[in-house]
């Protein structure tokens, strides 16, 4: 899963480092934009729905904040 | 007690309350916050203050109330089969926003009352005028307390952080208390989340060495902009923003220059003083700022300039809303049809829309205001519809936008265009600030500058000296900040003497260069006026 995030980061944003980045919010290396991008194509892959009180800095800080909540949210069906 | 730069602050009150704060047992240090806050809060806005205890026990109780919901639904959850838990969720989530509404009508609707009921009735009035109805509706002029604005977002920001789970909601009222009225935050922010600093005022920790001295260097350098560079410009602005029939395009732009450089020196200088002041206490509040003036687009810019006002707006009002059903099916039908840059552009641009509106507006009721939030807009999203385009032509012409002069030049032109921002922002009003504008690009002259009428407006050639030497001192500092180095850290660890002739030097500084005294009248704090 990790790596199909990334791909899906590195299309939307190439000039950051996805493997060690911990603050892809925090640091605003991902725009306010690129995060609709990211949300619009986690739920197409990963078949979820990612509810507005899941947006928040600390689920899209990381590939691995990432992968846990699409992951949690699967597992909510 | 109207300012944070105010002796009465400064040398009686801040060191009074830090002496009663440390001498008194752990267990009282945070009554004591809360009283000198809420001291503060009396001797400016008097009996306003039952406004902010009000707010206070409302945003207890609200927390509370969602709690309650929220733990209510965690049973019924319990006691559902899997097939049934969405449908709880659904309702017990409705249950939960007419909650979240309710707070908003109580909180916002208290400062939309406030502060733009004056405003809206007068466009009112003069919409009935146009129409040619006999009616009008009665202007009200209400007495603000100081800092709503900024307490009322803090406020906001507790009771969503409840709704989402992300912060469990207070029983102790006095630590919500101390969170809503904490003296150095109270009057300009910076707007602090509930987890950033309510746990750390509420804890009383005993002041430190290094947190004393660090505090008081960072409240000198505050000091040190407001004074010498802010206050002293501020003649000159008057000046020029209220006569500005009477100068060429040249003085314009001086205008919108002097005016960017003031507000920048004037809100990071307060908020050097409010974070050092907090730092007396132990008490680490979140940056407000962090050297916009090395942003490379607009976007960057806002993400260093006022950084609390920035992440609430994206926080709590621009992804609520473009993740709202409506613009996310928008977004999604977008994407499929002109891509995956694009497609997001129309629901962001949107929720970009209500978010600048309120950001305008949030900073007064004005349409210059309103027009100041649409130009940052403007700018935003067509630097975001071009952005393929720019990245596309700059490899072609091998030219790489995060190096070297084009870095530079992007800086260079993200400035100027915040400055043009500002003119309106400050304008004395939406119709003087578009003849400005058009005076600068229009009549743009040189003349003032030899003709003597640069000299003529409060500042003669010893103020600009001092001023531009100051400008170029902080800006050496933003350098060497931006490139990693802590200064006070490092200034921590050169020996006594150089640490205390750098202290006494910006001391002796703040009191010969100081604009105070006779020939300067005191300057308001302006955000505080927001």
């Amino acid at each position: 899963m990790k790596e199909q995030i990334i791909e899906i980061l590195e299309d939307i944003q190439p000039e950051a480092d996805y493997e060690t980045c911990k603050t892809l919010i925090d640091d605003h290396i991902l725009s306010s934009l690129d995060v609709l991008s990211l949300v619009a194509e986690l739920e197409d892959e990963f078949d979820v729905t990612i509810p507005t009180v899941e947006v928040i800095p600390s689920n899209f800080n990381s590939v691995d904040a990432i992968a846990a909540m699409v992951e949690r949210l699967q597992e909510e069906g | 007690m109207t300012s944070y730069v105010s002796i009465l602050y400064l040398l009686i009150f801040l060191p009074a309350v830090l002496l009663v704060y440390n001498v008194l047992p752990k267990k009282y240090r945070p009554v004591i916050l809360l009283l000198a806050s809420y001291a503060f809060f009396w001797s400016i806005s008097r009996k306003l203050l039952v406004f902010l205890l009000v707010s206070t026990v409302s945003i207890h109780h609200i927390g509370l109330w969602l709690t309650a919901v929220q733990n209510e639904r965690n049973d019924v959850l319990a006691q559902t089969e899997r097939s049934g838990k969405k449908a709880v969720k659904a309702r017990y989530i409705r249950k939960q926003r007419w909650i979240v509404f309710f707070a908003a009508c109580v909180h916002v609707g208290t400062l939309l009352v406030l502060k733009y009921s004056g405003f809206f009735g007068r466009n009112i009035n003069a919409l009935l005028t146009t129409a040619g109805v006999g009616l009008s509706v009665p202007i009200l002029k209400l007495a603000m307390p100081i800092g709503i604005s900024f307490y009322t977002m803090q406020a906001m920001s507790y009771v969503f952080d409840v709704y989402r789970e992300t912060t469990k909601a207070d029983k102790n009222l006095g630590r919500l208390a101390l969170y809503m009225a904490f003296f150095p935050t109270i009057m300009e922010g910076p707007i602090c989340r509930y987890s950033d600093d309510a746990e750390q005022l509420w804890e009383g920790r005993r002041s430190t060495l290094e947190n004393l001295t660090f505090g008081a260097e960072r409240i000198l350098y505050g000091v040190f902009k407001k004074i010498i560079i802010a206050d002293r410009l501020n003649i000159m602005i008057k000046i020029l923003y209220s006569g500005y029939a009477d100068y060429d395009g040249g003085m314009m732009a001086v205008a919108a220059i002097a005016y960017t450089c003031q507000l920048y020196m004037e809100f990071s200088g307060t908020m050097d003083v409010v974070i050092g002041s907090a730092e007396l206490f132990g008490v680490v509040l979140p940056e407000n700022f962090r050297h916009p003036f090395f942003s490379k687009s607009i976007s960057e810019f806002w993400t260093r300039w006022h950084i609390t006002l920035g992440t609430w707006f994206r926080d709590y009002v621009f992804y609520p809303l473009s993740m709202s059903k409506p613009l996310k099916k928008l977004t999604s039908k977008a994407r499929k049809k002109i891509g995956n840059h694009f497609g997001p552009l129309i629901a962001g641009t949107m929720a970009l829309f209500v978010v600048w509106l309120f950001n305008g507006l949030w900073h007064g009721a004005g349409w210059h205001y309103i027009f100041f939030g649409m130009y940052h807009l403007v700018l935003i999203v067509a630097a975001n519809f071009v952005e393929p385009f720019t990245r596309e032509f700059l490899e072609k012409i091998h030219i790489r936008r995060e190096e070297g002069p084009y870095r530079i030049f992007r800086m260079i032109r993200t400035a100027l265009l915040v400055c043009i921002g500002e003119l309106f922002f400050r304008a004395e009003g939406l119709r003087a600030g578009l003849c400005m504008f058009k005076k600068m690009v229009t009549q743009f002259t040189l003349r003032s500058f030899t003709d003597g009428t640069i000299f003529s407006l409060g500042m003669d050639k010893l103020d600009f000296i001092v001023a531009a030497l100051a400008v170029i001192f902080v800006f050496a500092v933003s350098v060497v900040s931006e490139r990693g180095t802590d200064v006070r850290k490092v200034l921590s660890t050169k020996r006594r003497i150089i640490r205390w002739a750098v202290c006494y030097g910006l001391i002796l500084c703040c009191i010969i260069f100081g604009a105070y005294g006779m020939n300067y009248t005191p300057v308001d704090p302006i955000y505080a006026g927001f």
